[in-house]
C-alpha cells in the first residue's frame, strides 16, 4: 500500500462523507437563511428520509431511484406542513422558534423508536460489483449514491437559479424585507424553504441508507455535522455550504489517517466557536452576520 | 416581549397557608422512604442549575451549554479533592471560580453578537467542553469517568446518606430561589430585565447591556457549577457523558415549561419535570414525545410557562370581584 494510493483512496471517500454533508447543510442553511433560526430537528428529517427509502425499498419493493424521489417528495410536503401547523406562530421569534424545533425533533426521534424499534437495520446494497480505475477500488454503490447526490444537487442549482420560486426563495434568504417589498409572499415561502430543507436532510438519508445503517438514532451526527458546515462556510450561504461540506468531508477523510478522531473533532470545534466570532460571514465570506 | 410578574401581596393568612404548605413539602421526603428522598435531591439540584439558566435567560440570552458550566463544577471541585485533598469548601469554590472564569472570556467575546449566534456558541461550546473531557483521559479519566467520589463532608459532619444530603441540596435551593428574589428585585435585576425587554432603549438609558448580559451569563454559570459540585458528591460518579448536550436542552426544557420571567419558574419546571420520569417508567419515548410536545404547546400558548397559570388565575379571581 503506497501513499499515493492511500491518498487518492481518501480522497475519494473524503468527497462521498463531504457529498452527505453537503446535502445535509445546504438545507440547514437554507432554513436558517429564510427564518433565521437552527433547525434542531434538521437530523430527524435524515432519519427519517433513511426509514423512508428502506421502507419503500424493502417493503413495498421499488427500484432505489423511485423510493428516494418518494421520500423526497414526501418529505417536501411533510415539512412544509410542520412549519404551516407549528412553526407558524413562531416566525418572527427564533429562539422560542428554535426551542420549538427541539420538541419537534424530540417526537419525530421518539415515535421512530416506537414504530421501528432501536436496532439497526441494514438496506440491501443498490449495485454490486466495483469499479476500478487504476488501482483505485470503488464500490459500486458509493457511484450510484455519488451521482444520485450529484443529480438531487443540479435539480436544486437549476430550481434556485433558473425557476421563478427558487429565485424568490433567494430573494427572501438574502433580504425578508426587501423581498416583502418586491411583492415576493412570506406566507407561500416560508412553508416552501422549510419544506425543502426537510426534503434535502431526507434525501442525504435515503441516499446515505444503503452505505450505512438505518436506525432511529442516524441522525445525530448528520445534526453536528450540518451545523459545523454551516458556521464554516457563513450561515446563510447556500454555496459556502456546498464549499465548506465537501472541505470539511476531505479534511475529516485525511485527518483520519493521522489523528485519532476525537482529537480531530475538539479542533474543528475549536474552529467552529473561532469562525463564529471572528468571522461570522463563514470561508467564502457570503454569508450574512 | 415581556412583563415582570409582581407577585401581589398576599394577605397575612394567606401567606401562612403557602408557607406551611411549602413546608409540608419540604420536610415530606424525608418521612416516606429512599425513593422520594432521591428524587427531592435531584429536584433540589436541578432548582439550583435552571435558576442559573433563568439569570441568563433573563438577560434575553439562551443558552445552550449550560451543562458544560456543571461539568466544570463537578469535575474541578472532584479532581481537586482528590488529588490534593482541598475540602468541598475550597474545592467547590474553585469550580465556581474557574466556571466564572470561563462564562467571562466565553461571554466577552460573544456576547456582543446577536441571539441566535450565542445560541451556536453555547452550544459549540458544550460540545467542545464534553469532547475534551473525553480527549483528556490522563486527568479526567476519559469516557470512563471518575468513579467512587467521596461524599461531602463540612466541618466534619459527613452527607453520607440520602436524608443527610437531602438537607444539604435543600439549603442550596432555598438560597438560591431566596438569591434570585433579592436579586430580581434590586436594581442588578431590574437592569437585566430591562435589557432583555428593549436592548436598545436600555443602552439609550445608560445601561451598557454588554456588560450586564455578562454579568449575568458569570452568575447563572457560577450557580450552575455549584450545582455540579453537589451533584458529583451526591451520585459518586462522572463522566463527560453525564453532561451531555442533551442535559442543556433538557434544563431548557424545565426552564420554558417551569417559566422563564417569573422567579418561581424554575422551582415550579424541575418540581414538575424531575420526577416525571417515574410516571413514564418502562416508556422512556412516551415521556419524551410528552416533553416534545408540551415544550411546543407551551411556548405556542403559555409562553410565561405553568408559573403563569396562577397569574391567570389570579387576575380572572381580580376581575370577578
Amino acid at each position: 500500500m503506497d501513499w499515493s494510493l492511500l491518498i487518492t483512496q481518501a480522497t475519494i471517500n473524503g468527497l462521498i462523507v463531504g457529498l452527505l454533508y453537503l446535502l445535509m447543510a445546504v438545507g440547514f442553511t437554507l432554513v436558517f437563511g429564510i427564518m433565521r433560526m437552527v433547525n434542531f430537528a434538521h437530523g430527524e428529517f435524515y432519519m427519517l428520509g433513511a426509514f423512508g427509502a428502506y421502507f419503500f425499498t424493502t417493503a413495498m419493493n421499488l427500484p432505489f431511484l423511485a423510493a428516494v424521489g418518494l421520500t423526497f417528495a414526501g418529505s417536501i410536503i411533510f415539512g412544509g406542513l410542520l412549519e404551516w401547523l407549528i412553526l407558524k406562530p413562531f416566525r418572527r421569534d427564533e429562539l422560542n422558534g428554535m426551542i420549538v424545533t427541539i420538541g419537534m425533533a424530540m417526537i419525530l426521534q421518539n415515535l421512530a423508536l416506537i414504530v421501528f424499534g432501536p436496532d439497526p437495520l441494514s438496506m440491501p446494497a443498490v449495485a454490486e460489483g466495483t469499479l476500478q480505475i487504476g488501482s483505485i477500488v470503488i464500490p459500486n454503490s458509493r457511484v450510484y449514491v455519488v451521482a444520485f447526490a450529484g443529480f438531487v444537487l443540479a435539480i436544486l442549482y437549476a430550481f434556485l437559479k433558473y425557476s421563478r420560486p427558487g429565485r424568490a426563495l433567494r430573494a427572501v434568504v438574502e433580504d425578508f424585507e426587501i423581498a416583502s417589498i418586491q411583492g415576493i409572499r412570506a406566507r407561500i415561502y416560508y412553508p416552501l424553504g422549510f419544506g425543502l430543507g426537510v426534503g434535502l436532510a431526507s434525501v442525504a438519508g435515503a441516499l446515505m441508507a444503503p452505505l450505512f445503517s438505518v436506525s432511529p438514532f442516524v441522525g445525530a451526527t448528520p445534526l453536528l455535522k450540518a451545523f459545523i458546515v454551516v458556521v464554516l462556510g457563513g450561515l446563510g450561504s447556500i454555496p459556502g455550504a456546498a464549499f465548506a461540506g465537501l472541505v470539511l468531508g476531505l479534511i475529516e477523510s485525511y485527518a483520519s489517517l493521522f489523528f485519532s478522531s476525537s482529537t480531530a473533532d475538539m479542533v474543528i470545534f475549536a474552529v467552529v466557536m473561532v469562525m463564529l466570532v471572528m468571522r461570522p460571514k463563514g470561508l467564502l465570506g457570503k454569508g450574512e452576520i | 416581549m415581556s412583563k415582570t410578574i409582581h407577585f401581589a401581596q398576599p394577605t397575612d393568612r394567606k401567606r401562612w397557608y403557602w408557607l406551611s404548605l411549602l413546608a409540608v413539602i419540604m420536610l415530606w421526603p424525608w418521612f416516606s422512604g429512599p425513593f422520594v428522598l432521591h428524587l427531592a435531591v435531584l429536584t433540589c439540584l436541578n432548582i439550583l442549575i435552571v435558576n442559573g439558566l433563568a439569570i441568563v435567560g433573563r438577560s434575553g440570552q439562551l443558552s445552550f451549554g449550560h451543562a458544560a458550566f456543571v461539568a466544570v463544577g463537578a469535575y474541578v471541585s472532584v479532581l481537586l479533592s482528590s488529588a490534593l485533598g482541598w475540602n468541598i469548601f475550597l474545592s467547590g469554590l474553585a469550580g465556581m471560580v474557574l466556571a466564572a472564569l470561563f462564562a467571562a472570556i466565553l461571554g466577552w467575546v460573544i456576547l456582543r453578537l446577536k441571539g441566535v449566534y450565542f445560541v451556536l456558541v453555547t452550544f459549540s461550546f458544550g460540545e467542545l467542553m464534553r469532547l475534551a473531557l473525553l480527549d483528556w483521559s490522563e486527568l479526567t479519566g476519559g469516557a470512563n469517568g471518575i468513579a467512587n467520589i467521596k461524599p461531602a463532608e463540612i466541618l466534619g459532619f459527613v452527607f453520607d446518606t440520602r436524608a443527610r444530603f437531602y438537607g444539604l441540596a435543600l439549603v442550596a435551593a432555598i438560597l438560591s430561589i431566596w438569591l434570585m428574589k433579592k436579586l430580581f428585585a434590586s436594581p442588578l435585576g431590574q437592569s437585566i430585565d430591562a435589557v432583555a425587554d428593549n436592548p436598545a432603549l436600555a443602552e439609550s438609558t445608560g445601561l451598557s447591556v454588554h456588560r450586564i448580559q455578562l454579568v449575568a451569563f458569570v452568575m447563572g454559570c457560577a450557580m450552575a457549577a455549584l450545582g455540579g459540585v453537589l451533584q458529583a458528591r451526591y451520585i459518586g460518579f462522572i463522566s463527560p457523558e453525564s453532561f451531555n448536550p442533551g442535559l442543556s436542552v433538557a434544563f431548557i426544557i424545565m426552564l420554558v415549561i417551569g417559566g422563564r420571567k417569573s422567579v418561581w419558574g424554575p422551582l415550579v419546571g424541575a418540581l414538575v419535570l424531575t420526577p416525571l420520569p417515574e410516571l413514564f417508567r418502562g416508556a422512556v419515548q412516551t415521556q419524551h414525545i410528552f416533553y416534545g410536545a408540551a415544550l411546543i404547546l407551551i411556548l405556542r400558548f403559555m409562553p410565561g410557562g405553568l408559573i403563569s397559570l396562577s397569574e391567570r388565575l389570579k387576575r380572572n379571581k381580580g376581575a370577578r370581584a
